[in-house]
């Protein structure tokens, strides 16, 4: 049965498509995304406790690290190009990771809101390696001797890397590390009492979530294919924020359903661009009033499961 | 830079620093009551100060009249989100409100915007903004009426706080809120009262700040400040809330004199993050003990 879901579920994003049109297909890619970002968040946020206003940041340093290796030398191929992409925006995240861990709730919040910002204006004041407000254009990614053009080629990278990043996490929760990180989201004391390294698994679990959005942006780079600051600004981080709490905090799926559900959300209301944010406060509103743990656990609600 | 000039520059300094501290101390004031930030301050005081400019513009109230219509406006404004949306969450974590003060902040924003445009707008101004010779130093009568006026609220509030039955119950519900509620004090009342008064203290700073920088939807920004403020303070106190203020505003200042001048915009952040790192207790407080 589960099996069987999984499989159609597969086909049914193989297909996609040849079955939708273009317009579809980028929003498609620009979901999944979105949906690796809110994983990393999610790691973050649903497994340590630790809310991050600063998400838009490291999706900004991983897309102009992908643009700017691609610009320099368009011959990369692109899982490299990725993987340099996570390495980088790994290492910053491990950067604001240490400092960070004297800090907690609210004043965490406040810093990594902090650090969005200070990225943002760092790309607007390095014009003479990001172009600054003019915007970066983004060439096509290399996968061997195929250049990835079309809205199509790109959504079939975008998909095999989303698949491998929502296994990775699936699979985090069955090791070492990742029962220390649910550990410390049940009790941080009683964690440390158990013999976790707090500070290690902490700082591990921002570099974790950085790596995952820097890998999100340098897919955002090639899909969205034009880079400017003001695409990362403070209110991306808080769309972010709410993906996962739609969706459900610590669940894979969850932070799926939540990405996508907004993604889909924030493409329709693009027309009624004044009413959009009253319309995802409100859902946040509710959400958290009449829906604590999101989609995911409404999900299991449904199925009788004891929430 | 001559002394007169050097005094100019920080006397307008600490004029912005009264308003941060005016907005720290609101959040500050809703943190000791429900040991949460709120995302909403600046919004709730964009409002506000929306009410009372279209009082003016309707009913061509005069400016005393205007400030008193912001208040009442927004300590009904606060009464209601806090009973109608946070008082539901009481028993969530700390996290779950934050999240809703956020969503709460959206919906306030979005909603300004619909109803009054996301224009900018000129607010008629309380004081004169043509600098007056004191003796060789030259200042902004403007700059002189907001600190003036911060001042004399910063000075009721220490009243009300110290005095009064009500201000006490607030203060003994940040001490400790299960202590309190065992000497009678009805915490759910202190809950409202620190909204209302959050609010009442946001909706001030509104109307003195909003001829310096325009009425718009985006006002609400400020509190970002406000909040540096509060932790270069150390969060959670008063006094803190004032010298974190007056400190960010006269740095704010005297920075683009000495650095580059793009630095302004980002000097809040940067002495944030020092803050955070290097004294999270901030410069007069002192560390958190935390138990289990």
């Amino acid at each position: 049965m589960r099996r069987a879901a999984l499989a159609l579920g597969l086909v049914a994003l193989l297909a996609w498509p040849w079955a939708s049109p273009r317009y579809f297909v980028f929003l498609a890619s620009l979901s999944v995304v979105n949906a690796i970002v809110a994983i990393g968040l999610n790691l973050l946020s649903g497994y340590t406790n630790q809310l991050s206003f600063g998400h838009a940041g490291f999706l900004a340093v991983g897309a102009y690290t992908a643009a700017l290796l691609t610009t320099r030398w368009p011959d990369t191929p692109v899982v490299v190009t990725l993987a340099v992409a996570a390495l980088v925006t790994g290492l910053v995240g491990l950067g604001l990771g240490v400092p960070c861990l004297r800090l907690e709730g609210l004043y965490l919040a406040m810093a990594t809101l902090a650090f969005g910002f200070v990225v943002v204006e760092a790309i607007m004041n390095l014009d003479w390696l990001t172009r600054g407000n003019d915007g970066l254009r983004v060439p096509a990614a290399r996968l061997g001797p195929w250049a990835l053009q079309s809205d199509t080629a790109r959504y079939y990278l975008v998909v095999a890397v989303g698949v491998v990043m929502v296994w990775a996490a699936l699979n985090l929760a069955r090791t070492r590390t990742g029962r220390a990180l649910l550990a410390i989201r049940e009790s941080e004391i009683a964690a440390q009492a158990s013999g976790v390294h707090l500070a290690r698994y902490k700082t591990l679990a921002f570099a974790i979530s950085a790596v995952y959005t820097g890998v999100a942006g340098g897919l955002f780079a090639f899909v969205v294919g034009f880079l400017s600051p003001d695409a990362f600004d403070v209110f991306l981080s808080v769309d972010y924020v709410a993906m996962i709490i739609v969706g459900g905090l610590g669940s894979v799926p969850g932070s799926i359903a939540g990405a996508a559900l907004l993604t889909v959300l924030n493409d329709s209301l693009a027309g009624f661009q004044s009413y959009r944010p009253l319309i995802f406060g409100t859902l946040l509103i509710l959400s958290l009033l009449f829906m604590p743990g999101g989609v995911a656990r409404a999900f299991r609600f449904l199925k009788g499961e004891q929430g | 830079m001559t002394t007169a000039a050097l005094v100019h520059v920080v006397v307008s300094g600490l004029a912005t620093g009264s308003i941060y501290a005016l907005v720290a101390i609101s959040l500050v004031i809703i943190y000791n009551a429900t040991r949460t930030l709120n995302f909403a301050q600046g919004e709730m005081l964009m409002i506000s100060t929306f009410v009372g400019f279209t009082a003016y513009q309707r009913l061509r109230l005069p400016l005393v009249v205007v400030l008193l219509v912001a208040v009442v406006a927004a300590a009904a404004l606060g009464w209601a989100i806090e009973r109608l949306i946070i008082r539901h969450a009481i028993s969530a974590t700390h996290f779950d409100v934050l999240i809703l003060t956020l969503g709460v902040s959206l919906v306030l924003r979005a909603g300004a915007g619909l109803v009054w445009t996301h224009d900018e707008f000129p607010f008629p101004a309380l004081f004169a903004n043509r600098p007056v010779a004191l003796g060789p130093v030259r200042v902004a009568p403007v700059s002189l009426g907001i600190i003036g006026a911060s001042l004399a609220l910063m000075l009721a509030l220490y009243v009300f706080f110290a005095k009064t039955r009500l201000g006490r119950a607030m203060r003994a519900v940040a001490q400790n809120q299960r202590a309190a509620r065992l000497m009678g004090i009805s915490v759910e009342r202190v809950y409202s009262a620190s909204w209302m008064l959050a609010a009442v203290v946001g909706a001030v700073a509104g109307i003195l700040i909003a001829p310096v920088i325009f009425l718009s939807s985006k006002m609400g920004l400020v509190a970002i400040n406000g909040f540096i403020a509060a932790v270069l303070g150390g969060f959670g106190s008063m006094p803190g809330a004032v010298v974190g203020g007056m400190l960010l505003g006269v740095l704010e200042n005297l920075a683009p004199l000495y650095l580059p001048s793009g630095i302004k915009y980002s000097v809040p952040f940067l002495l944030l993050i020092t803050i955070l790192l290097v004294r999270p207790g901030g410069v007069v407080g002192r560390a958190v003990r935390r138990k289990v």
